[in-house]
Order: structure tokens, then C-alpha cells, then sequence
């Protein structure tokens, strides 16, 4: 296992290269300069004076060929320096480091509940097929399927807000055990989970008609047993691919809900960079969003054999 | 053993498991009900400004001279001098300023009461420190050049070729002289503000010249001037506490603290202002904040400072003067501010000048709204009609008064001139491929922190200033530049000064190059419970030690 660890981290290292020379190359072709930016976006009576920003340039090193910025940011970040913030000046590290574990929390409550919450509905639907409770979880799940999570987000802040005022406001972040991250949480999971009802709902049904599920049930295996035992644990494996995307996607890009909800999270810090054309934020945050993924397939990886033992046997065939 | 269905055994009610789960259940449930209904009261003694912030800022150095931390500034520094919100000025950290002859040397006195929160005296060194590095480039101030670019030396520090600024002496600890490269009767005004702050300056400049990184943090033990000082600041978090500062040279403070949370979101900022939650915010631009929050929240004074549509003349089709002229008669202006603010607190304009003396009375005749006459001009122009016109690109599109505006223009086109090619972005940066370098349309505001009538111009339509070299497309005309060359040199009270800066105005409207939209007002952004937070033409409270929250 460690042995396979280890070859997914080197193969990682060049991919996340390629990715933040891309990356890096978008903007700095791409985009504004981001120097003018910070003279250039602010009202009108500011000052712009070329000879300022161009001395600005050359203090920060952008005025250097594109390759040996890129270089000089790789030979930094080895040496554990992520750079200063063009705009602001700030430490890049200080900023993903206080963003990440905000975005990487939420996430992961996020993928909890959504798995308490879905897993469960979507066995009770497919094993309840074409009844009324099959119908109420699939119209429930397609309802909150179809709202945005920037529509829910501020409706219901409004309607916390001024229609129920007695609310606590759910603004702001104070950990994954204060009551302001309860709205956020649930925002956040209408999709996943509306996503993860069907999904688990189609597995089921395809697995009930398996052979192994009607021998447990002809050698009187109890229906509890049944389902939990012999119908569930096949259909995790696809189900737990997914909780990983739905993670990664999360972490990287709750943008809405960061906005709305004034959660310091990466989805932001994001924006903010692309905006203001700040290449050292930019990269960092790709650089972070690329080492989530890559422990989100790892993570996957090592529950697959948990969940289905074939996989295993795959995994030492190779 | 008792037998739960028998009725036998004890004759105490038993709980079965089923009552247990449900139990459980109930009270999970009713936990979480009044967990999400617990308003989080924390005991807070005496008055307090809760402010929404626009943005999570990473940097509140009060040395960048914009941005949303600016607005601030007067909590905790104090300025050399200040204006009210009538625009009359006052004495501050400076008690008198006198030139000599001939307006280019300008000796201030400091006032021997001003003091830093730690109690240490203002020094005319902390005066040339602190404007030294408002100087450097690296600091990244945005307009110390409209403070000091007259003042000889400061070109060359801007520049960074150099790291002290000439023309600054501190020939005693209470006095500062100040030696300009031209002559300019109104440099004193140019102080008024908030720009480049006076900072302690062995704490903000480093002995390399350059700002210290993160001087002004209480962490860093720094000290302020102005009424309040910085207690907490959580970058992350978006939230920063002022308190009192004991030692303020001034009226003491009627508030116990100030919180400022950033907010980033309108709907979100707004029902918390609306709820009580929050009884003030830093900048709130949305179209519908009167009926939103009360004419109150959003009055305010009117300063020489504009919205407009600027058109780069440099680019097709803006570079044919009919095209302009259709453009901008095609456009009801009237129509145009009850789109973007039907209930103000804005005031429509027809010229670049407001709020400054002459302003009113400039002989500026408007541009007529004239459908017909647009037609005909632009089938009179090189483009022969709509058909054959680029497609009109707007930048500065950002934020939903804006787009309201913006859209409204876009359909007075169409119905007017028949336009439909026309695409908007809040920057430039937005456009893809060669579009980026083909926007033709850009708003922005233009203004001054002096009221006076030749700086206005200078900073918005003479050939040097940054509004006609990137907005306006590198607009030069010399009849412009050369009347506020000579205005310039009027003193602040010659009739001529006012006179000869009317008259550029007349010839810029000659050129058919913008969109005339607004003058604004300076909103008070508070609810009807703060008293005393009138602002000034520099976006600052003008007395922030008379804030009170009744």
C-alpha cells in the first residue's frame, strides 16, 4: 500500500507541473497586468503614472521573461516560500493556509452528511420501487436539484434574516461547531445529496436483480441483513467514486455559498486572485486544489479494497 | 421480571425503546430549533458602530491612499487638515500653513497638543517619513500623486530612482516647509485629506526607505493618531475592532468601539442592516437602496466627484466625431437616472465640474436628447449607418446601478439608432482575444478631493491626467490643457481661476467624448440611529468623534 502511495505521489509531482505552468501561462498571457490592475480598477481620480508602476514591476520581478518567473516561483516554492500577495502583500502561505482548512471542513461535513443523509434514502427508495415513498424521495431530490445553490443561499438568509428574526445570523465562520454553519451545510448539500439519492437508488435496483442477493434471501437471510449486507456493499464502491468528486468539488469551488454566507474558504480566495490577476495566489491555490484531488483519488483508492475485495485482487494483479 | 404487556410488575410507567428513540429524536430536534433561533448576545457596554464591510481587504495600511479601507482612515489617523461636509476647511494636525511670495514654498506648523496613541509627540520627521513613503512605489499608494506631485523631488522617489523627497525639511520638530517645483496657490487644500497619512514614521518606514510589512497591526505594537485605534484585526475572518484612543489630541469619542465585519454581499449586507444587525456600511451601491433602506441611510452631501461614460475616441467608432455625437444624443438622460437611481441619492448631471465653486454657474450648455438628429448623424457619418458599426464594448460594468444604466443605454441605442452589436464587462480583463484591446466605452468616476474647479479638470479631461490617457483613449487638446495650465496659476480666490477652468469645460464639450450621468452624493450609508457620521468630499467621516448611536 505504501509502495502505491508513494508511485501516485511521484506521478502527481509532474501532472501538478504541467497543470501550474498552464495555469500560469493563462495568466500571465491571458490577463491584465497586475500591477496597472491595482492603479487602473479603482475610481477615477487615481493616479496612473507609468513610471511608477513600471518601477512596481521591476521591485516585484515581473518584468522578467515569462519562463524565468515561472522558474524563479518553482525554486521559491521548493525552498517552502509561496511568495507574497501581488495586491495586497500579504503572505500567500498566511492566506491558503487559513483558507484551506475552512474549505476542506466544510467540505467534509458536507460529504458526511450528504452520505448519512442520501445513502439511506436512496436503499429506501429502490427497495420501496414505484411506490408513493419511491416517488416523495425522487420528487424531494429532483426539487433540490433544480436550486442553485446561489438562489437557496440568499432566499434563505433573507427569510432567516428579516421574515424569522429571532434567528441567530448565519454569517461568518466559527468552526465546524458553531450553529452559523448549519444553513451553509445544508445549501451546500442539496445537490450532492439530491445527486447521491439517485445514483444509490439506480445501483440498488440494478443489484437487486443479482443472483447472489435472491440466494440470500432463499436461504432466509433476514431483508435487514439482506440490504445492508449483500445489496449495499456493492453499490458503495461508485457511490464513494462520487462522495470523492463531489469533496474535490467542493473544497475548490463553493464560491456561492463562501460569498453569501462570508466563509473565508478557498472558493473566494480564488476569485479574489483571479480577479486582481495575482499570479503567486493563483498558483498557490492551484497547486492546493491539485494535492486535494490527488488525496481525494488516493483516499478513494484505499476504500475501494474495503469496499469491494475484487479491487484488491485487481490492484496485485497489476 | 415484569412483563411490559401483561400489566403486571411495577406500577411505575415503564419507557420502552421505541420511547426512548422518539424521545431522543424530540429533544435532538427541539436542540437544534432553538440552537438556529439562539440570537449569540454578547454583553457589549456602551454605544457601538457595527459596520458591513464590502470586502474581505487583505491589507488595511493606511498608506495605500483608496480602496474600501480608506473610507476609514478618519477613525484612526488624523490629517493634516479637513474638510466638512460643506467643503469649508479646518485646522488639525496642522494648525497654520503660509506661503511665501511666490506659492512655491509652503511653511505648516504643527500643533504642539498632537500626539500619537502611545502619547509621543507628532514630529515634523513623522510628517516627512510618513509622506516619504507614501512616495515610494512599492507602497502602492493611488493618489499620493494628487497630494504631492508638485512638490520638488517627489517625481524622482515616485520613480524610485530616489527615497527622500527634496522639497521636504523639518527645520524644527513643529515645523514642516514644504519647497514645490511650480508654483501652486492652492497646495495647502491638496493636505486636506487622508491620502498620505501622517504615520509614526520610525514604525512605517524601514531603514531601506520602503513600508514595513504590517507596521499598522496591533500585533506590531503600532500606533495611530485619530480618535480611535486599531485593537483586533483578523484578515481571514474579515473583522477589525477600534476602540477609544485615550491619548487623542481632539474631542474625546462618543463610541465605545467600532466593528467592522466584511460582508461581501449586497442582499446579505442589506436585510442585516434592515434587521438591526448592523447600523452602518462602508459602501453600499445598489439601485434600489432607498427603497431598500430609507432616503437617510443613503443621503448625503454632493461632492465634486461624477459618474460618466467615457468614450476612447482612439478606437472605431468612437473615432469619428458623428458617431460620438449620435451616441451620446440617442440617450435620454433623464430616462438614464431613473434607471440606475430613481430615488437618488445621486443627482443627474449634464457637465464634468459639480460641487466645487463655478460649478453651478458655468454656461455649460447640455447635450440635447434628440432621436431624430442622432439618426441623421450617424448615416451622416463614415460608418453610414448602425449596420456597419463594430460592436460597442462597455467596460466598468460591475455592480447592479451600473448595469442598469449601462442596459438602459444599450436599449436607447437600439430603439434610437437601431444598435444591437453591444456586449459590457465589469473590466477589461473580461474580454477575450482582440476585444480586450477594442472597448470603446468605459465608466468610471472622476473627481477631487479639493474643491476647485481646475484640479477636477486637471484629473479628468487635461491631456496628462490618467482619465484622458486611458479612459479617453490619449484624448489631447490644447486649447483644454492650456486654459487650466493658466487657471492654475490663479490664486484660490481670482475670479479668473474659476472662470478660465469654465471655459476648458466648454471646450471639452466640443470633442462629444462622454456620457454625462451623475454627481454624487456623499452617502451617509448609516441607519437613522447613528448620528454624526456625515462625510466629506475625501469619502471620510468628518468628525468621528462625534459618532453616536442613539
Amino acid at each position: 500500500m505504501l509502495r502505491y502511495i508513494a508511485t501516485r505521489f511521484v506521478v502527481w509531482i509532474p501532472s501538478v507541473l504541467l497543470v501550474m505552468l498552464g495555469v500560469y501561462a493563462l495568466a500571465y498571457y491571458g490577463a491584465g497586468d497586475p500591477i496597472k490592475l491595482i492603479f487602473l480598477r479603482a475610481p477615477g481620480d487615481v493616479a496612473y503614472n507609468p513610471e511608477r508602476i513600471e518601477a512596481i514591476r521591476e521591485s516585484a520581478g515581473l518584468n522578467r521573461p515569462f519562463l524565468v518567473q515561472f522558474g524563479s516561483y518553482i525554486w521559491n516554492l521548493l525552498h517552502g516560500n509561496f511568495g507574497n500577495s501581488l495586491s495586497s502583500g500579504r503572505s500567500v502561505w498566511a492566506m491558503v493556509s487559513a483558507a484551506a482548512p475552512v474549505s476542506f471542513k466544510l467540505a467534509l461535513c458536507s460529504v458526511i452528511l450528504t452520505a448519512v443523509v442520501a445513502i439511506p434514502l436512496g436503499l429506501i427508495a429502490a427497495l420501496n420501487q414505484n411506490t408513493r415513498t419511491d416517488y416523495a424521495i425522487l420528487g424531494s431530490a429532483l426539487f433540490l436539484w433544480a436550486i442553485p445553490a446561489y438562489v437557496a443561499g440568499p432566499m434563505l438568509m433573507v427569510l432567516l434574516i428579516l421574515v424569522l428574526p429571532g434567528s441567530a445570523v448565519p454569517y461568518g465562520w466559527g468552526g465546524i461547531f458553531d450553529v452559523r454553519i448549519l444553513l451553509p451545510l445544508f445549501v451546500l448539500s442539496f445537490q450532492p445529496i439530491a445527486l447521491i439519492v439517485r445514483q444509490t437508488r439506480a445501483a440498488v435496483i440494478e443489484v437487486l436483480s443479482e443472483d447472489f442477493v435472491r440466494t440470500a434471501r432463499a436461504k432466509g437471510v433476514p431483508e435487514t441483513m439482506v440490504a445492508l449486507r449483500h445489496i449495499l456493499r456493492p453499490v458503495l464502491t461508485p457511490v464513494v467514486t462520487q462522495l470523492g468528486l463531489i469533496m474535490i468539488t467542493i473544497v475548490n469551488g463553493a464560491i456561492f455559498v463562501e460569498l453569501v454566507f462570508g466563509l473565508p474558504g478557498l472558493g473566494r480566495l480564488t476569485v479574489k486572485a483571479l480577479t486582481n490577476t495575482d499570479y503567486p495566489v493563483i498558483l498557490a491555490v492551484t497547486l492546493i486544489g491539485s494535492f486535494l484531488v490527488m488525496i481525494s483519488n488516493l483516499l478513494v483508492d484505499v476504500l475501494y479494497p474495503l469496499l469491494d475485495p475484487r479491487a484488491n485482487d485487481i490492484r496485485r494483479s497489476r | 421480571m415484569s412483563n411490559r404487556n401483561d400489566g403486571t410488575g411495577s406500577s411505575k410507567p415503564q419507557m420502552t425503546r421505541r420511547d426512548t428513540l422518539k424521545l431522543g429524536l424530540g429533544t435532538s430536534v427541539a436542540l437544534g430549533l432553538f440552537g438556529l433561533n439562539a440570537r449569540i448576545v454578547v454583553a457589549q457596554e456602551g454605544q457601538v458602530l457595527k459596520v458591513a464591510h464590502p470586502a474581505f481587504n487583505q491589507d488595511w495600511s493606511p498608506l495605500r491612499g483608496g480602496g474600501p479601507p480608506y473610507r476609514w482612515n478618519s477613525a484612526w489617523w488624523a490629517a493634516p487638515m479637513y474638510f466638512d461636509s460643506k467643503g469649508e476647511l479646518h485646522p488639525y494636525v496642522f494648525t497654520s500653513w503660509e506661503p511665501a511670495a511666490d506659492n512655491k514654498t509652503w511653511t505648516f506648523k504643527i500643533d504642539p497638543k498632537a500626539v500619537f496613541s502611545d502619547g509621543s509627540k507628532i514630529t515634523a520627521e513623522d510628517v516627512k517619513g510618513s509622506w516619504n513613503v507614501s512616495a515610494m512605489p512599492n507602497t502602492k499608494n493611488q493618489r499620493a500623486d494628487q497630494v504631492l506631485s508638485k512638490v520638488a523631488g517627489y517625481a524622482d522617489v515616485s520613480a524610485g530612482k530616489a527615497k527622500e523627497i527634496s522639497g521636504i525639511a523639518a527645520p524644527d520638530e513643529g515645523t514642516v516647509v514644504v519647497t514645490l517645483a511650480d508654483a501652486d496657490p492652492i497646495f495647502f487644500m491638496r493636505l486636506a485629506n487622508h491620502i498620505a497619512p501622517i504615520t509614526k514614521a520610525s514604525q512605517s518606514r524601514g531603514e531601506d526607505g520602503e513600508e514595513v510589512a504590517d507596521w499598522y497591526m496591533p500585533d506590531s505594537g503600532a500606533v495611530s493618531s485619530g480618535p480611535f485605534k486599531l485593537t483586533s484585526i483578523d484578515l481571514d475572518a474579515g473583522k477589525l475592532v477600534f476602540e477609544p484612543n485615550e491619548n487623542f489630541f481632539g474631542p474625546k469619542p462618543k463610541l465605545a468601539r467600532i466593528e467592522i465585519d466584511s460582508i461581501e454581499d449586497n442582499v446579505t449586507a442589506t436585510s442585516l442592516l434592515k434587521s438591526g444587525e448592523y447600523n452602518a456600511h462602508t459602501e453600499l451601491v445598489t439601485s434600489t437602496i432607498v427603497q431598500d433602506l430609507g432616503t437617510s441611510f443613503a443621503e448625503g452631501p454632493l461632492i465634486p466627484t461624477s459618474q460618466h461614460f467615457w468614450f476612447n475616441a482612439s478606437r472605431a467608432p468612437m473615432d469619428d466625431p458623428k458617431v460620438r455625437q449620435a451616441l451620446i444624443m440617442a440617450v435620454d438622460r433623464e430616462g438614464l437616472m431613473k434607471a440606475s437611481f430613481p430615488d437618488g441619492p445621486h443627482k443627474k448631471t449634464d457637465q464634468v465640474l459639480n460641487s466645487v465653486p463655478g460649478a453651478d454657474n458655468s454656461g455649460f450648455e447640455p447635450y440635447p436628447y434628440d432621436p431624430e438628429g442622432a439618426k441623421k448623424l450617424l448615416a451622416e457619418s463614415s460608418y453610414g449607418g448602425p449596420e456597419r458599426l463594430p460592436k460597442l464594448l462597455f467596460v466598468g460594468i460591475s455592480g447592479p446601478a451600473i448595469e442598469a444604466a449601462a442596459q438602459f443605454i444599450a436599449e436607447q441605442w437600439r430603439q434610437n439608432l437601431g444598435i444591437t452589436a453591444v456586449d459590457m464587462k465589469p473590466q477589461q480583463d473580461a474580454y477575450a482575444g482582440p476585444d480586450q484591446n477594442a472597448v470603446q466605452i468605459f465608466r468610471d468616476d472622476v473627481g477631487t478631493r479639493v474643491p476647485d474647479a481646475v484640479s477636477y479638470l486637471a484629473g479628468s479631461i487635461a491631456s496628462t491626467s490618467s482619465n484622458a490617457q486611458n479612459k479617453l483613449g490619449g484624448y489631447k487638446n490644447d486649447k483644454v490643457d492650456s486654459l487650466l495650465a493658466e487657471a492654475a496659476t490663479k490664486a484660490v480666490d481670482d475670479p479668473q481661476r474659476v472662470a478660465l477652468a469654465q471655459e476648458a469645460q466648454k471646450a471639452f464639450r466640443e470633442d462629444w467624448t462622454f456620457i454625462p450621468w451623475y454627481a454624487q452624493a456623499m452617502s451617509r450609508w448609516a441607519t437613522d440611529k447613528v448620528i454624526g457620521i456625515d462625510k466629506n468630499l475625501d469619502w471620510q467621516v468628518v468628525a468621528p468623534w462625534d459618532i453616536s448611536v442613539a
